[in-house]
C-alpha cells in the first residue's frame, strides 16, 4: 500500500446557495485543481460525497453528472452515500484507490444543497437516517435522537445547559473569523440562556437541546485532490499525508445499544485511525469534530480519547478546546458555525485540517499545527469515520 | 383646518393607548428596543425599505411593497386606526410590524418585516404586536394571514392559531386565521418576552431611526452565499 | 385482528430482539416467531421534539426510549404530559403517523397509575 498525500483543496462558502448543487461542486473541484496546479496531469478517479440529492435535488447518479458538467469524461467516477459521514467515506475510498495503486490522481468532491427544498422537507429527508420501522414511523428526527441522548448524557456526567452553550459560543467565535462560514454571528450566554429573552432567542428543538445546540441547514461543496506521497512534490503546495483512517459501525436503532450514552463506533474508528497512523490522541494539535449538536462535540472529544469519559465538558470549561487552548476543537467554527452541508461535511473537515497543517488557516490558524484529527459521524453514531492527517511526507 | 372633502376621506379614529416600549436581549448579546413609531418617521422607513421591494427572495418584494403602501397610507390618513411598532438595535432599524384595529374587539395584523436576519427579530416583533392588540388595546382577537406559507405554518402551529375562514383578510381576501385572547395568554410565557421599563437613556438611542448600511443590509436580506462573495 | 408491534423470538435459542435482524443476535439462527410488544416498562430517556418532519402539524411530539419488562427496549411516542426518567409506563398500539392518507400504527406509552 502506498502512502497517500492531499495535494489540493477547495471549498465554497457555506450557507444558502442560489447556485445549483452541481455548480457548487464544480467550483470547489476547480478550486482544488487550481490549488494543486495539476498542469497536464489527468485525474484518473473521482469519488463524490452526497446524501440527499436524490430526494432534494432531483439528481441520481450524481458522480456522472459532475463528470459531465466538468467535462472530465471518460474518467471513472461514483458517489458514496453514508449519511452525514458520506464526506469522510468518500475521502477514505479515494485514499484506497491511490494507496492500492489503482489511481494516481483522485478528486474527491462533496456537495449538498439541502435548501433547494423547504425546512420541513429537509428535516424529513434527514430523518430517513433513523431506523424505518423502529424509529422513523414515530416521527423521530435526528434532533429527537440527539435530545434523548443529551438527556441521558447530562444526567450521567453532570453536563449542564451552560456547557452546551459554551460549545456554541466557542464555535461561533471561531466561525466569526472564517470568511467561508455559514454563520458569522457571535452569541453570548446572556442571549442564549441567562437573559430575559431566551424563550424567543433559543427555544427548545428537542429538549434539553435548544435552537443554538443544533447546527444550521447549510448548502456547500468542498473538494480534495489525492496523489501518492511519492509524487506529492510535483504539485504546488506543501503536501499533507493521510496518516490513518478508521471506520466502525453500530446498531442503527439508538434504543438497541447496550448503553445509549456510549458511542462505540466513534471510539473504535478513532482507535483504528490512531493505530494505523502510529500515533495517539496526545500527538494531535488540532481537531475538527462533528458538532451537529453541541452535546456531540463533548461526547466525541471523550470517545476519541482526548479526555477521559465525563471530563470533556470540564476541559471545555477550562478553555482548553478553544483556539489558543491546549487542544483547539473546530477552529473553523465546526458544523455549528462553519455549517453542515450534510453529505459534504466530512470533505470540508479534511480541507480545514489541511489548511491548518499547511499554515494557511489565517485568522483561525492553530500555531505550528503538525497533526490533525477529524471525526465524521454518520447516522446517529452508527457509522463513523475517523481520519488522522500529518504534515509533510 | 381641514376642508370638508379631506375630512370625508379621513377614516374615524378610535382611542388607542400607546405601546409601552420594551427591550429584548438578542442571542448575540445586543439589545433591541421595541417601540411604537409615529407618522413622522414614515419617510425614513420608506426610504429604508424601498430597495427591498425588488428582492424576490423569501417574499421580501411583496411584503416590503405592501408595508410601504401601508405606512404611506397611514401617514396620509387613509387607513383606519393603524399602528406601527419598530425594533431598533443601536438606533438602526432591525424590523417593522404593523396592523390596525377593525373595531374595539377585533384587530387585523398586517405585516412583519425583519431587516436584520439570524437573530429571530421577526419572532420578537410578531409577539410584541400580539401583545399590543391583546394586552394594551384589550382586544379579543387578532386576524392574521401571511404571504409565506412556511412562515404562516410556523405561527399557525406555534400559538396555535384557529381558522376563521368566514372572514376575508383585507390583504387580498384570503381566509383569515385568528389569535384569541385565551390562546395568547396560554402562549405568553413561551412566546412573549422583553423587559420594561426602558430607561430614558436606552430609549433615546432608538431616536431617530437610522438606516442600515445599504450594502450590508441587502446582503443580509439576500442571505445567499453568492451575495457574500 | 388487533394491530401489534412485534419483536422476534429466535426458534432455536429463544432470544428476543427488536428491531428485527436477519440473524439471531445470539445464535445466528434464521427462524423466528413474532412476539407482540406489550405490557409495562421503565422510561429510560425522553424528549419533546419541536422540529417535526412531514405528516405532523402539532407543536411538539413527546418521544421516549423504554426498557420493557419483556426484556427488549423500544422507541415510542409518549402520551405523558410530564415525563420523568425512571417512571413506569404502559404500552398500547395506536396511530403514530399518517402518511399520504395511510395510518401507521406503533407503540404509544402512558403512565402506569398507582
Amino acid at each position: 500500500m502506498r502512502d497517500v498525500a492531499i495535494v489540493g483543496v477547495g471549498t465554497t462558502q457555506f450557507g444558502r446557495a442560489q447556485w445549483s448543487l452541481l455548480k457548487m461542486m464544480c467550483e470547489a473541484s476547480h478550486d482544488a485543481i487550481t490549488d494543486a496546479r495539476i498542469g497536464d496531469r489527468e485525474i484518473d478517479g473521482i469519488f463524490v460525497a452526497n446524501m440527499g440529492a436524490g430526494r432534494n435535488n432531483k439528481t441520481l447518479g450524481i458522480a456522472s453528472a459532475l463528470v459531465d458538467r466538468m467535462n472530465l469524461y471518460p474518467t471513472p467516477a461514483e458517489a458514496i452515500e453514508n449519511g452525514p459521514a458520506s464526506g469522510a467515506s468518500a475521502v477514505k475510498t479515494g485514499y484506497m484507490a491511490v494507496a492500492s495503486g489503482m489511481c494516481d490522481l483522485v478528486l474527491v468532491c462533496g456537495g449538498e444543497r439541502m435548501r433547494e427544498v423547504n425546512n420541513l422537507e429537509a428535516t424529513e429527508c434527514v430523518s430517513y437516517i433513523s431506523h424505518r420501522y423502529a424509529e422513523y414511523v414515530y416521527g423521530v428526527t435526528l434532533p429527537a435522537l440527539a435530545g434523548m441522548f443529551a438527556r441521558l448524557y447530562m444526567q450521567k456526567y453532570g453536563v449542564t445547559q451552560e456547557h452546551l452553550a459554551m460549545v456554541a459560543i466557542k464555535n461561533h467565535d471561531h466561525g466569526f473569523v472564517n470568511r467561508k462560514a455559514h454563520i458569522r454571528e457571535r452569541v453570548t450566554m446572556e442571549g442564549l440562556l441567562h437573559g430575559p429573552d431566551v424563550a424567543n432567542n433559543n427555544p427548545y428543538v428537542a429538549d434539553p437541546l435548544r435552537f443554538y445546540d443544533c447546527c444550521p441547514v447549510s448548502d456547500g461543496a468542498s473538494a480534495v485532490l489525492l496523489a501518492p506521497a511519492s509524487m506529492a512534490g510535483d504539485f504546488a503546495k506543501r503536501p499533507v499525508r493521510i496518516a490513518g483512517v478508521g471506520q466502525a459501525t453500530d446498531c442503527q436503532a439508538v434504543h438497541e445499544r447496550p448503553d445509549p450514552t456510549e458511542l462505540p463506533a466513534v471510539r473504535i474508528a478513532a482507535q483504528k485511525a490512531f493505530q494505523m497512523a502510529g500515533l495517539t490522541p496526545a500527538d494531535i494539535d488540532v481537531c475538527e469534530l462533528h458538532d451537529a449538536f453541541t452535546i456531540l462535540e463533548i461526547a466525541e472529544s471523550e470517545e476519541c480519547g482526548f479526555f477521559p469519559k465525563g471530563e470533556g465538558h470540564k476541559a471545555l470549561e477550562r478553555g482548553e478546546t478553544r483556539l489558543g487552548g491546549k487542544l483547539p476543537i473546530s477552529p473553523s467554527g465546526g458544523l455549528k458555525a462553519r455549517g453542515h452541508p450534510v453529505g459534504n461535511t466530512g470533505v470540508s473537515q479534511i480541507v480545514e485540517l489541511v489548511l491548518q497543517l499547511r499554515g494557511e488557516a489565517g485568522p483561525y490558524q492553530v500555531p505550528s499545527a503538525k497533526r490533525g484529527f477529524a471525526v465524521n459521524f454518520g447516522g446517529f453514531g452508527n457509522n463513523v469515520v475517523a481520519t488522522v492527517l500529518s504534515e509533510g511526507v | 383646518m381641514i376642508d370638508e372633502l379631506e375630512a370625508m376621506l379621513r377614516p374615524p379614529k378610535l382611542e388607542m393607548i400607546p405601546y409601552p416600549p420594551k427591550s429584548v436581549v438578542l442571542a448575540n448579546g445586543e439589545t433591541m428596543v421595541i417601540r411604537q413609531a409615529s407618522t413622522d418617521e414614515v419617510d425614513t422607513m420608506l426610504k429604508i425599505i424601498q430597495p427591498v421591494t425588488w428582492l424576490e427572495r423569501d417574499f421580501y418584494d411583496i411584503v416590503s411593497a405592501r408595508v410601504f403602501s401601508e405606512l404611506l397610507g397611514w401617514k396620509k390618513y387613509r387607513v383606519r386606526n393603524a399602528y406601527c411598532l419598530v425594533g431598533t438595535i443601536d438606533g438602526v432599524l432591525a424590523g417593522i410590524v404593523n396592523g390596525r384595529l377593525f373595531d374595539e374587539r377585533y384587530g387585523i395584523s398586517y405585516h412583519t418585516l425583519a431587516l436584520r436576519r439570524g437573530l429571530r427579530v421577526g419572532s420578537h416583533l410578531f409577539a410584541a404586536k400580539m401583545e399590543y392588540h391583546i394586552e394594551y388595546l384589550k382586544q379579543e382577537e387578532v386576524w392574521i394571514v401571511a404571504e409565506s406559507p412556511i412562515g404562516h405554518r410556523r405561527w399557525m402551529i406555534e400559538y396555535p392559531l384557529r381558522p376563521k375562514y368566514e372572514i376575508q383578510h383585507e390583504l387580498g381576501g384570503a381566509p383569515s386565521w385568528t389569535l384569541t385572547r385565551e390562546t395568547y395568554f396560554a402562549a405568553k410565557p413561551r412566546l412573549v418576552t422583553g423587559t420594561r421599563p426602558v430607561s430614558a437613556e436606552l430609549l433615546a438611542t432608538s431616536y431617530p431611526i437610522k438606516e442600515p448600511d445599504l450594502q450590508t443590509f441587502l446582503v443580509q436580506i439576500e442571505d445567499t452565499m453568492e451575495a457574500r462573495l | 385482528m388487533a394491530k401489534t408491534v412485534d419483536a422476534a423470538r429466535c426458534k432455536s435459542c429463544g432470544k428476543l430482539m427488536y428491531p428485527i435482524h436477519f440473524y439471531c443476535l445470539a445464535c445466528k439462527g434464521r427462524e423466528f416467531e413474532p412476539v407482540p410488544i406489550e405490557g409495562d416498562g421503565t422510561l429510560l430517556t425522553w424528549t419533546r421534539s419541536y422540529a417535526l418532519p412531514l405528516d405532523y402539524a402539532q407543536l411538539f411530539l413527546t418521544l421516549g426510549i423504554i426498557q420493557m419488562d419483556q426484556g427488549i427496549r423500544v422507541t415510542g411516542q409518549l402520551d405523558i404530559a410530564d415525563p420523568k426518567t425512571g417512571m413506569r409506563v404502559r404500552a398500547h398500539v395506536g396511530k403514530v403517523r399518517e402518511t399520504m392518507g395511510k395510518d401507521i400504527h406503533g407503540l404509544i406509552f402512558q403512565p402506569v397509575r398507582g
